[in-house]
């Protein structure tokens, strides 16, 4: 409680330290406007962004469940096949690793500024941690389970929907928290790079327009949506969990 | 499968795809699609400097700025993993806030760096060292987790002061995490700083690629894809090299 009302302290004399530091001239606002001019466009800011913020979360919302299907299904394939996982696991990883944004302008440039590249770049970023949670957790599954199921005579769809699957819902559930803010990320990037919608351009337009204040408040709403949505996902997979 | 067939499917794995691309790009656009047949010759003009004669200076300024923004992801990062880690009221106080801060998709703040710093370098460098803060303070807060309190009590009880706990205790049971978070935190350094560039910048290699690619040199921006792809493979491999050496000397 002494701990969430320090919390809540620091927070508030930080912004009050700011409000000032910006009052007294030494901060010029053209760059880094005072907090209360924030919380003043906040509102017209919010009823400008809605359309954005549709757009840009329907891409989210479809390059999120492509991530999460093609994560899953790939990783439960290379997790079980291991000489299929030996030879493809290093360009795996290299793949995860590499700026992916140095395809993005070859993404743009056949697939032109609409939904679709931000889609697929936005599966992109949000496939690999899904894929790579998955593969790892089924090929650390016991094994004795699989053989034992095997031995009772299970078939290789029960062994799948009753061993595998359940051991690997903490992976899934894990690879889809990443999942989600690693999407968006993807989708914000395209959107700033080349997009003419979405509350990535948003983002973009009012800093080259000097809009500080309305920059500083689509900042405030896309993160506090953004945590939001980590949030609810949080506790679904609480009760996921628990229904494992 | 043996380690030799491993490899052997590796290489033609590679293979297949060049030469899948190469098909498709003679079916489609070879502008669109730049084939291997084409993207080696453009990468020959690169490395020799006849694309792009500027080339060195550029890069310079992306590697100068990938050690810089590192350094500060290092220095930051480091102290304040310190701070929230051997005070555990201040931990338990803000490291919850830097948890919810990450949350959210690094590149939101980005616009408001551009604004803050500019369109040079020092946005880019901003932006890389805040990609490769969170992992450094990660790996100090799990680093100081790792540390046996009980070492730490007998070192004291035998009159150790804190400085010798520090150096003789605490940082060799730490080093392995800290050079596996020092590690994480350099990739994401390099990822900010190449991500700010293609976004918007003024030099570097991403201005470069954004140039090749507002002219349509389709064959050049390959080449130069592929030469930023080595450049990131190579600070990798480069830290790898490092993390390798710390761990045989601890």
């Amino acid at each position: 409680m002494r701990v969430h009302a320090l919390r809540v302290v620091t927070v508030l004399a930080i912004l009050v330290a700011w409000e000032l530091t910006v009052r007294a001239g030494l901060a010029d606002p053209l760059f880094v406007p005072e907090p209360t001019a924030v919380v003043r466009v906040l509102g017209a800011v919010t009823r400008a962004a809605l359309g954005s913020f549709a757009e840009t979360l329907g891409k989210v919302a479809v390059a999120y469940g492509l991530s999460v299907v093609l994560g899953v299904g790939l990783g439960v394939i290379l997790g079980s096949a291991r000489a299929m996982r030996d030879v493809l696991n290093p360009f795996v990883v290299l793949l995860y690793g590499l700026p992916k944004i140095l395809v993005l302008p070859w993404i743009i440039l056949l697939m032109g500024t609409g939904a679709a590249p931000a889609v697929l770049y936005g599966t992109l970023h949000g496939f690999f941690p899904v894929l790579l949670l998955v593969m790892g957790s089924v090929r650390d599954i016991d094994p004795t389970l699989v053989v034992v199921a095997r031995a009772f005579g299970a078939t290789a769809g029960q062994i799948y929907l009753r061993v595998i699957l359940p051991a690997i819902v903490p992976a899934v559930l894990g690879g889809m928290r990443l999942g989600i803010v690693f999407a968006l990320l993807g989708v914000l990037i395209v959107e700033m790079f080349s997009g003419i919608r979405g509350i990535g351009f948003l983002l973009g337009a009012y800093a080259n327009s000097f809009q500080a204040a309305e920059l500083f408040a689509a900042t405030l709403l896309v993160s506090s949506v953004s945590m939001g949505i980590v949030l609810v996902l949080d506790s679904m997979t609480g009760r996921l969990s628990r229904w494992r | 499968m043996s380690a030799h067939g491993v490899g052997v499917a590796r290489v033609a794995l590679v293979v297949a795809v060049l030469g899948f691309w190469e098909a498709l790009a003679q079916l489609g656009s070879p502008l669109l699609y730049v084939p291997p047949s084409r993207a080696l010759p453009a990468l020959a003009r690169l490395v020799s400097l006849q694309s792009f004669p500027g080339l060195p200076e550029h890069l310079w300024v992306t590697l100068g700025e990938i050690g810089l923004a590192y350094a500060l992801a290092v220095g930051m990062g480091i102290a304040t993993g310190f701070v929230l880690g051997l005070w555990p009221f201040i931990g338990r106080t803000y490291a919850p806030l830097l948890g919810v801060a990450y949350a959210v998709p690094s590149v939101v703040w980005y616009p408001s760096l551009m604004l803050l710093f500019g369109l040079g370098a020092a946005s880019k460098i901003a932006f890389g060292a805040l990609l490769g803060f969170y992992p450094m303070v990660v790996a100090v807060l799990a680093g100081i987790e790792q540390v046996n309190p009980h070492l730490v009590t007998v070192a004291r009880a035998f009159g150790a002061g804190r400085t010798a706990i520090f150096v003789r205790i605490m940082l060799p049971a730490m080093l392995s995490t800290l050079v596996s978070g020092l590690r994480a935190g350099l990739a994401l350094s390099v990822v900010g700083v190449i991500v700010g560039e293609v976004l918007g910048s003024k030099a570097g290699l991403g201005y470069l690629i954004n140039y090749a690619y507002g002219l349509l040199r389709t064959a050049d921006y390959v080449a130069l894809v592929i030469l930023t792809v080595v450049v990131v493979v190579a600070i990798d491999g480069l830290a790898g090299l490092i993390e390798r050496r710390s761990r045989r000397w601890v």
